[in-house]
């Protein structure tokens, strides 16, 4: 019992310092490709390799020392053709929803009406994929490439430290070239600013504490289907009982430093899952919201355009069902899966782009077309 | 002669609460729209927006394109003025 104590205590503490960084720097990952796409702007880009390189070296120092307590870490599986599909519907829909799974949180925290509506999309669409579970996991276990190899190194057979190091040292030849350019800062207005990469080298450094503590970098959308679960077994049990998605137990691992053996899924019940995300998601939440309410910004706004409640809905939606399709999300894969070289992840990013590029067209031609 | 900012015409447009990146295509848009008008000091917009990255990306983006912009904190919200840059 302590034990789970301490986890999800740790998990809220990490949450906490997340949504602050989070508002105070409004380092959005959506932002960070519809903006490329957009504007053009690079900018956010840069922050996202930092923040990517920074975790690579932290994980693989972390993973030399024996700290983590998995590598690779529990629930990132083997690539398969799904991953692709899942990536590519979850750039889209980000795009609609005004943010991501996390960012959503972070926004809502901050009094964004659109983002809490998205956060309902997000439980809907988490319970709708367990409709199509059966399917959809037939369709990964037969267009799945190399079963068992997680990470690249892996398929390579080669230590990550060689691929590591000439990224590593491209990287800081490039973020010195930024930094005589002065492309790492931002002329900013907004109260209490935070640089987004000094905001980057701190989500690097929570996500490590993650994978440290818990066994893995921050993840949440298991339980937002954990929250589908919960209503649907307040409204509709007996249909529950029937879907498999629901009885599934992908987390099954014992953490080293606690003896504490981890199991759950998306169930409606308090479990490992439950501790370790929950934790997670109320923290951003109230980190954000902290946040806000120092800065002077606590303020509920609900006065948009019916298009923009749509499309915060419908994206939240698909940006579920795409997260339990891949299955992840952008922050677990890009800033938990690519630093260690996941193949699923990378083969996320490679779907995510021209998604985002499709969204931030749908964007700006459906939604904001007035 | 040349007006006052008191005396050109204020559009004004109430973005708070709005999806991302509302702000900076608002902005962009209605610019575009009344060039002529801003550039020559008879109309300045003012965005209100409770967006925080848009209080860089607005000034970013509207500042290479020649325009004066300023930002001021109101309450729980920013006030973003566009204007023409004086001749």
């Amino acid at each position: 019992m302590l034990s789970v104590f301490i986890i999800a205590s740790a998990c809220l503490i990490l949450g906490l310092f997340s949504g602050f960084l989070m508002h105070r720097s409004d380092f959005c990952l959506v932002a960070t490709f519809r903006d490329l796409f957009l504007f053009r702007s690079w900018f956010l880009i840069r922050v996202l390799v930092l923040l990517i390189v920074t975790s690579m070296v932290l994980f693989e120092v972390a993973h030399l020392l024996g700290l983590l307590p998995f590598y690779p870490f529990p629930l990132l599986g083997s690539l398969s053709a799904a991953t692709f599909i899942g990536g590519f519907i979850f750039g889209v829909s980000m795009v609609l929803a005004g943010g991501c799974v996390v960012g959503t949180l972070y926004k809502m925290g901050a009094g964004s009406i659109l983002s809490m509506v998205a956060f309902i999309g997000l439980i809907f669409g988490s319970g709708l994929y367990a409709e199509i579970h059966p399917f959809w996991s037939t369709f990964i276990k037969k267009t799945t490439f190399f079963p068992g190899i997680i990470t690249l190194p892996n398929l390579l057979q080669i230590a990550p430290g060689w691929l590591i190091l000439p990224i590593v040292g491209l990287s800081l030849w490039l973020f010195r070239r930024w930094q005589r350019q002065n492309l790492w800062q931002r002329t900013a207005y907004a109260n209490n600013y935070l640089q987004p990469w000094k905001a980057a080298l701190g989500l690097a450094i929570i996500n490590l504490f993650s994978y440290i503590i818990a066994g893995m970098p921050l993840g949440i959308t298991t339980t937002y289907a954990k929250l589908a679960a919960y209503v649907e077994h307040f409204f509709w049990s007996q249909h529950l009982g029937s879907l498999s998605y629901f009885q599934a137990v992908p987390l099954n691992a014992t953490l080293p430093w606690l003896g504490l053996h981890l199991q759950g899924g998306a169930a409606p019940r308090i479990d490992s899952i439950a501790y370790i995300q929950g934790p997670v998601i109320i923290g951003i939440i109230l980190g954000s919201s902290l946040s806000a309410i120092l800065n002077g910004e606590f303020r509920i706004y609900w006065r948009a355009p019916r298009r923009q409640y749509a499309s915060a809905l419908i994206g939240g939606i698909i940006m579920a069902l795409a997260s339990r399709m891949t299955p992840g999300c952008n922050v677990w894969h890009l800033m938990g899966g690519l630093p260690i070289f996941g193949l699923q992840s990378i083969a996320f990013l490679a779907a995510l782009l021209p998604g985002a590029w499709l969204g931030s067209r749908l964007l700006t031609t459906i939604v904001m077309d007035s | 002669m040349a007006m006052t900012f008191e005396q050109s015409e204020n559009k004004q447009f109430d973005i708070r609460g709005q999806i991302c990146p509302s702000s900076l295509l608002v902005a962009l848009r209605e610019v575009n729209k009344r060039q002529q008008e801003i550039k020559a000091g008879h109309q300045h917009l003012t965005l209100l927006t409770d967006n925080r990255d848009s209080t860089t990306t607005i000034p970013e983006a509207l500042i290479n394109m020649g325009y004066n912009v300023s930002v001021v904190k109101e309450g729980s919200y920013y006030v973003i003025t566009v204007e023409g840059q004086p001749a």
